[in-house]
């Protein structure tokens, strides 16, 4: 038999085990043992702290009433987390960078270090989070009771104890539990091993409870399909047709604000989180968890309203369903599953919003107290004081919200109050990570807007059945304004307060941040902060605002303040690991504005941004440069760099003049070169006919006594070798003159083909006399091409005459073959001679380059055909060369293109070089 | 895949199960039906929170790992 007593006992040894847990884990870190606490799955188990009596027992009364509403709570996070690329990762990557301790320190290091805005953050984290501490009141005193109520002798020493009463001592033994927890020193990064340990374990302990008695539900029940019908048979609206309203949305809306708002969430996801790729499983991870944790709770809600007596609360389903069946130790460990929930919330969020207060309220007042002179006693000692006061005041609060709302019942809605609460720091949050332009005074007003409409229209309102005030202004508005009303406000009238309270105080609270973003500058060290949150993953390294503060202070002043606050160990450590990097040994490391920033940094972990700014700044503002003075000194260097910048890229310039000239006069002398050279090979040239005319003339003048037919042949030879010299002297002419661009050029559309059949013509002559034969292949149709058809017809001519002259195979052939394909007009002329050897093909386009010669008779050409041939196809802008088909003989191609009927009627009136 | 895609699939993949869940298109499944027992709309959440479950898993997997942030060494 279930007793409260013995109930309470057993939560009691929980409490126990959980913190042997945490000193065994604390220890093992302590000892440098961390891969087991340093796993990814506890980490993500450690986050399912989202999950608290309000899912455990909460959910299940949510689902019994509103229907499907309640996975919206569960789907919200989904979203999140599996987007963890875009915000989770950047949260986590900057409070690394930053040592963020908490969202109040997030927001305040971004906007400038504000301690205002921090103190008003913390301040609305405490009253907003204070239903969702009532809430774990309520539950666990609710499933005590249900419990102890179950029997009459159940009761034991909670006889003549009421609900308050019993709230008022678990509030009281969790606040101990808490502090006992939580508290034992003031770490670095503010993590604490031994609790996200203990936190996993709970989060195993209420999955496994829930899954049990869901499993019980659906095997008492028979199954799914029972339990649904069942229900449907019972009048149940199981196909809630409001489903997917308005409140849906604002429920999806608050819970991503939540998961990422929430101080307690916060703290485990990013301040807790030890390395940034565990993110990677938390991303599918958690969303699993909280998948497997609503897997049962419709069913469970269905088959408790069908089961249960009329009027029996919902919320306690889970406990008092197993109850009812007589399963004793089902129903002790679906208390322990609550328990748990519970427990983990509370320590949790007391932990991160304790930190948020001795941070950020009582550093601030004790620093402003004190003139940063007598801060005695050590900072270390004050702070985990002022933490424990914290925690007593937070659960404080808690236990006096449940006070004045005992008289509702549900669960759901109290911890909405919550979430719409804390949903007032998600616009600001959103705007730290990715958008510069946001300022300090914007977000301030934006939460604090935010916060007001809040606590208006939705906090307030909790309060309507203790206060008849209360009431009186739900339901005709402050001094009877009507559109003041709380629940319809500004005149929205007809739709669910929830909505009302989430969509005004959002609205309002985005609206005030951009629009004074807008219209209000920012100062020098929140541009910079804005600059290192929102350029985060643009910058190689770690960027600091370093070099802010410079000043006079010693060593010995910088180790007075740390040892304060850090205590004197891990001071010590600290300024020896920077000594040393800084190669002085036996005396302090230089107060550089780099180990002034990261010493700042360490403090902030500590203490938080604003406070070790301040801190650290009384310290060493003997001449500290202000920031505005460190921008000018930066406009100036800026404006040296420039100059500098300038005379480099003219230099650069002088030197790149300088080479082309380099350039073109060695491309001067190149040519001049060339014209000698050419200028000896002509000589050579016209000297071979020249001496052969002369040597002849002068056997005719001396020998009187010649034959008449050897005169006949010495002046046929004259003659030849005249025409020969003529020949050679024109085409030097014409190779010059097109060389040199000095005859007009015109290309004009001109068939290529007719070209092509009018040079065929002229060689068939010439072939037929040296029994050759010439075979046309392939021809393309007519093929218009920009150029000159005579010197087309030229360059044919001398293409196939050579093929013609030069080839002594016993059969000779040349064939001759043209195509259009691709906007290209090509002619190929192949014969069967004995090619060319593969020395000349380089030279073969040369003048003066003559291929070698085989065993003809043929008198030498002068060398000039083939270079003024390919002059000719350039100017018309193709191609002539020389292609290697692998067969025996030569084969010369011409490749001109074929251009578009348009370009072809440009090109008579273009191109006249 | 480069990271340029994948980062935008991960961003896909969120805006889509944003989508998914809410209305107009959750509406769609809202049709006084059983599976399994179960009402539509029921199996359809689920059916897409595992779905992005799965997704999520896969991009872990797949998105790239970026170097270590520098967090100082703990003094403590």
């Amino acid at each position: 038999m279930l007793s409260a007593d013995f109930v309470i006992a057993t939560g009691i040894a929980y409490v126990g085990l959980l913190f042997l847990i945490a000193y065994v884990s604390d220890r093992r870190a302590r000892r440098g043992k961390q891969s087991f606490l340093r796993s990814p799955f506890v980490y993500t188990l450690a986050i399912s702290v989202y999950c608290t009596s309000w899912t455990f027992y909460g959910a299940v009364g949510s689902a019994a009433r509103n229907g499907l509403e309640y996975l919206a709570i569960y789907l919200g996070p989904t979203l999140v987390f599996i987007g963890w690329w875009f915000v989770l990762r950047r949260l986590v990557r900057i409070s690394h960078n930053q040592r963020i301790t908490s969202i109040a320190d997030l927001l305040s290091s971004r906007f400038g270090k504000s301690s205002r805005l921090a103190v008003l953050v913390t301040v609305i984290a405490v009253i907003a989070i204070s239903p969702y501490i009532a809430l774990q009141l309520k539950a666990v005193t609710s499933s005590i009771q249900a419990i102890a109520g179950a029997r009459d002798f159940g009761q034991g020493s909670l006889a003549g104890i009421d609900d308050v009463g019993l709230a008022l001592g678990v509030a009281a033994g969790m606040a101990l539990f808490t502090i006992l927890f939580g508290t034992r020193n003031v770490d670095a990064k503010e993590q604490h091993h031994g609790v996200v340990a203990a936190i996993a374990f709970e989060a195993i302990v209420k999955l496994a409870a829930l899954i049990a008695v869901g499993v019980f539900v659906v095997f008492a029940g028979g199954g799914f399909e029972a339990i649904f019908s069942r229900a449907e048979a019972a009048g149940l609206d199981i196909y809630s047709s409001e489903n997917f309203d308005s409140r849906w949305i604002a429920m999806n809306v608050l819970s991503v604000a939540a998961i990422i708002c929430l101080p307690r969430q916060f703290q485990i996801t990013v301040v807790e989180n030890s390395d940034e790729n565990h993110l990677r499983t938390a991303g599918w991870a958690f969303p699993t968890y909280l998948l497997l944790m609503s897997l049962f709770t419709l069913p469970i809600a269905l088959y408790g309203l069908t089961r249960m007596p009329a009027g029996s609360n919902p919320d306690m389903f889970v406990l008092t369903l197993p109850l009812a069946a007589d399963q004793q130790g089902l129903a002790l460990f679906a208390f322990i599953g609550g328990f748990s929930s519970a427990t983990s919330m509370i320590i949790v969020e007391s932990i991160a919003l304790s930190i948020m207060v001795s941070n950020h309220i009582v550093m601030p007042l004790v620093l402003r107290f004190t003139q940063g002179q007598g801060v005695g006693g050590g900072v270390s000692e004050l702070l985990l004081n002022s933490r424990r006061f914290s925690i007593a005041l937070i659960l404080g609060l808690g236990f006096f919200y449940f006070y004045l709302t005992r008289d509702s019942d549900a669960l759901a809605p109290i911890g909405l109050i919550s979430f719409c609460g804390v949903a007032q720091f998600l616009p600001a949050i959103i705007a730290a990570l990715f958008w510069k332009e946001a300022n300090v005074r914007a977000a301030t007003g934006g939460v604090a807007i935010g916060f007001v409409i809040w606590a208006w229209s939705s906090f307030m309102p909790s309060f309507e059945s203790s206060s008849p005030l209360v009431a009186a202004i739900m339901a005709e508005g402050p001094w009877g304004i009507g559109w003041l009303r709380p629940e319809a406000l500004f005149g929205l009238d007809g739709v669910d307060p929830l909505v009302n309270a989430v969509f005004w105080s959002l609205f309002l609270n985005t609206a005030t941040l951009v629009v004074a973003s807008l219209l209000s500058s920012q100062s020098s060290l929140e541009r910079v902060q804005a600059t290192l949150f929102a350029d985060l993953f643009h910058r190689n390294g770690r960027t600091t605002g370093a070099a802010i503060i410079r000043g006079s202070a010693t060593s010995d002043d910088l180790f007075f303040v740390a040892k304060r606050v850090l205590g004197e160990e891990r001071a010590k450590a600290l300024f020896a690991t920077a000594a040393e990097e800084a190669g002085v040994i036996r005396s302090g490391p230089e107060p550089t504005p780099q180990f002034i920033d990261r010493l700042e940094r360490e403090l902030a972990g500590s203490i938080g941004a604003a406070s070790a700014h301040v801190m650290l700044s009384k310290v060493v503002s003997g001449d500290a440069v202000s920031l505005e003075e460190v921008f000018e000194i930066a406009g100036e260097t800026q404006q040296v760099i420039e100059y500098s910048q300038k005379l480099e890229r003219t230099s650069t310039e002088l030197r790149s003049t300088a080479q082309q000239l380099e350039e073109a006069n060695q491309r001067l002398r190149e040519l001049d070169s060339q014209k000698d050279e050419f200028l000896s090979q002509v000589s050579h040239e016209v000297r071979t006919p020249m001496t052969s005319i002369r040597s002849f003339s002068e056997i005719l003048l001396e020998e009187g006594r010649l034959k008449p037919e050897e005169r006949q042949r010495f002046v046929t030879t004259i003659h030849t070798e005249s025409l020969r010299l003529t020949k050679l002297l024109d085409e030097i002419l014409d190779l010059s003159a097109l060389e040199r661009g000095e005859r007009t050029w015109e290309n004009v559309p001109i068939d290529a083909e007719a070209a092509l059949d009018r040079a065929l013509e002229v060689c068939t002559a010439l072939a037929s006399q040296r029994s050759m034969r010439v075979v046309v292949g392939t021809r393309a149709p007519r093929a218009l091409v920009a150029g000159d058809a005579d010197r087309l017809c030229q360059v044919l001519i001398n293409l196939v005459s050579n093929a013609i002259k030069y080839n002594d195979a016993a059969a000779p052939v040349v064939e001759i073959r043209s195509s259009a394909a691709r906007r290209r007009y090509v002619i190929e002329i192949a014969d069967n001679g004995p090619g060319i050897a593969k020395a000349d093909r380089k030279f073969i386009f040369e003048k003066f380059a003559r291929g070698e010669q085989g065993a003809t008779s043929v008198p030498p050409g002068v060398g000039l055909g083939l270079a003024i041939s390919r002059e000719i196809i350039t100017r018309m802008n193709g191609k002539l060369e020389l292609v290697n088909t692998g067969e025996p003989g030569a084969c010369f191609r011409v490749t001109l293109p074929l251009p578009d009927a348009r370009t072809l009627a440009a090109a008579g009136t273009a191109d006249g070089a | 895949m480069e990271r340029g895609k994948l980062e935008s699939a991960a961003l896909f993949l969120t805006i889509l199960g944003a989508m998914l869940i809410m209305p107009p298109l959750a509406l769609l499944f809202q049709i006084e039906r059983r599976f399994l027992g179960v009402p539509a709309e029921v199996i359809y959440l689920f059916v897409v929170w595992a779905g992005m479950i799965f997704g999520a898993w896969w991009l872990g997997r797949h998105l790239p790992r970026d170097r270590e942030s520098e967090t100082p060494e703990d003094d403590g």
